[in-house]
């Protein structure tokens, strides 16, 4: 019994965003830009990506003068692993980041359960 | 719009406080990201994102809490419908429903007073956070409580089946006392005064207290062990993983609703008792692979294979511990199974867990079924 893992269609982009450099510290609105997807869509996918070790997460180090500190986001050594093999096995344009300022549709994966 | 903006950055900032620290951070970056976002209407659907993030957070968390207690004013309610029945309906004159009173009594005491002498220890709570662990500590003591209930329907019923609980002997139940006693402060005692003590030795003494009281009031030690063992198994420190508890609690279940639906059938009832024991540890097998087998990789084989053989036996113990106190609910001359129900299911959850702990380590993808994000699928 083999079982395999498709994640949304939203969450794959970020995954993909992540995974082009995935020992660069990404920020929250360069991802946002990336993926076109709204805070409110980018924030919670970050925090399950990063309750399951796939994503760590931590703060700019330092005190930037005149701004707040940054939080910063990577793929985990597992979580590019895991990025890579949902990323091969989506179909290709859901793979694919969605054009800035616009959110990719939220749709189930070809091959997804009902 | 400055104006409206700065509101919601102000909602935000004070929103994110409410979330559990572990959560707060989200909201807190949402707000940090927010400065870089072009000012305007980008900058306040930016900041409308976080706020919607933080309800989000809250509302799950709130909701998982609220359910909780729900449950556990049902509980309550049900635990106090117990002993009100059996003060109520019990023919007051007959002294052999005193006893009866006696272990609803003890095991609501029990459901009251364990979570607070262990409180300091964690033992026996709070309650782990998770749906597996809550919902199993709810069903659990609802059965406890379920239990007590038909005791005392069975005590309006004198005369009928087999259940006599005998004459009430007041030495006897202050013994059992004084013994709960003994074996819930033996060990804190002999460690506080022997640290440098064999922690064997250190345990037999409650040991010897526990089986004294289990051969004096068998009923009454039961029902404080299964409340125990319901709290501790779901406490934040315990060691049965949250597969552990789902897997036995589904397991126990499956076994206890055929039986059920057999025993009204005549001519299976010569085979019932073997039914019983045969599916206790097949089901309690099951469990013991399935917890062993989503015990997450650790990366050493050996500690793998003890964790998994360690999950395997919780599962199921878990599971014929379920599968007894359900079936002494349905029907009340099933009480051996309080006893030989977990003993069976640690037998076959050893055996399921020996099975699995050998199994190749495979890669876990990570899947969740909350908010659509992830979809998993066999």
């Amino acid at each position: 019994m083999s079982r395999r893992a498709a994640l949304s269609a939203q969450a794959l982009a970020v995954l993909a965003a992540l995974a082009a450099r995935p020992s660069a510290w990404r920020h929250g609105y360069d991802l946002a830009r990336e993926t076109g997807l709204k805070s409110g869509t980018l924030y919670p996918i970050l925090v399950r990506l990063a309750d399951r070790e796939i994503v760590q997460a931590c703060w700019e180090e330092g005190e930037p003068a005149g701004r707040p500190r940054r939080h910063l986001y990577r793929l985990t050594s597992d979580g590019l692993a895991t990025a890579t093999a949902a990323l091969a096995a989506a179909p290709a344009p859901a793979a694919r980041p969605a054009r800035p300022g616009r959110a990719a549709a939220p749709r189930r994966l070809a091959g997804e359960g009902p | 719009m400055e104006r409206l903006t700065w509101m919601l950055a102000g909602m935000l900032r004070h929103a994110a406080g409410l979330l559990p620290p572990g959560r707060r951070q989200w909201a807190e970056a949402v707000r940090a990201e927010a400065g870089h976002v072009p000012a305007g209407w980008p900058r306040l659907r930016w900041l409308a994102g976080g706020l919607w993030l933080t309800a989000r957070e809250g509302a799950k968390m709130m909701a998982g809490k609220i359910v909780y207690r729900l449950g556990a004013v049902a509980v309550a309610a049900l635990a106090a419908w117990a002993v009100w029945l059996s003060w109520r309906t019990s023919p007051a004159a007959d002294p052999q429903t005193v006893t009866d009173r006696v272990r609803v009594l003890v095991g609501v005491a029990a459901l009251v007073a364990l979570p607070w002498v262990a409180r300091r220890r964690g033992w026996f709570g709070p309650v782990r956070s998770s749906m597996a662990a809550r919902l199993v500590r709810l069903a659990g003591c609802a059965a406890v409580c379920g239990l007590g209930l038909a005791v005392v329907r069975m005590d309006s019923h004198l005369g009928l089946g087999p259940h006599q609980p005998g004459p009430f002997s007041l030495p006897r139940e202050i013994a059992a006392v004084v013994l709960l006693g003994a074996a819930l402060a033996a060990r804190a005692v002999g460690k506080a005064r022997w640290p440098d003590a064999d922690p064997s030795a250190l345990w037999a003494v409650p040991g010897t207290a526990g089986l004294l009281m289990f051969v004096a009031v068998p009923l009454q030690a039961l029902a404080v062990v299964y409340v125990a063992g319901i709290l501790a198994a779901t406490s934040w420190r315990s060691p049965a993983a949250n597969a552990s508890l789902a897997a036995g609690a589904i397991a126990g279940l499956a076994g206890a609703l055929p039986v059920y639906a057999a025993a009204g059938d005549d001519s299976y009832v010569g085979w019932l008792v073997l039914g019983i024991v045969v599916l206790t540890l097949l089901l309690a097998g099951l469990a013991g692979v399935a917890a062993a087998w989503l015990v997450p990789g650790t990366g050493d084989p050996q500690e793998l294979r003890e964790a998994r053989l360690r999950q395997g036996l919780l599962a199921g113990l878990v599971a014929g511990a379920a599968c007894g106190l359900l079936l002494t609910y349905l029907f009340v001359v099933a009480v051996f199974m309080l006893v030989l129900g977990p003993l069976l299911g640690a037998v076959g959850g050893a055996a399921g867990g020996a099975v699995a702990a050998d199994h190749p380590r495979r890669s876990r993808p990570a899947r969740s079924w909350s908010a659509g994000l992830f979809v998993s699928h066999w």
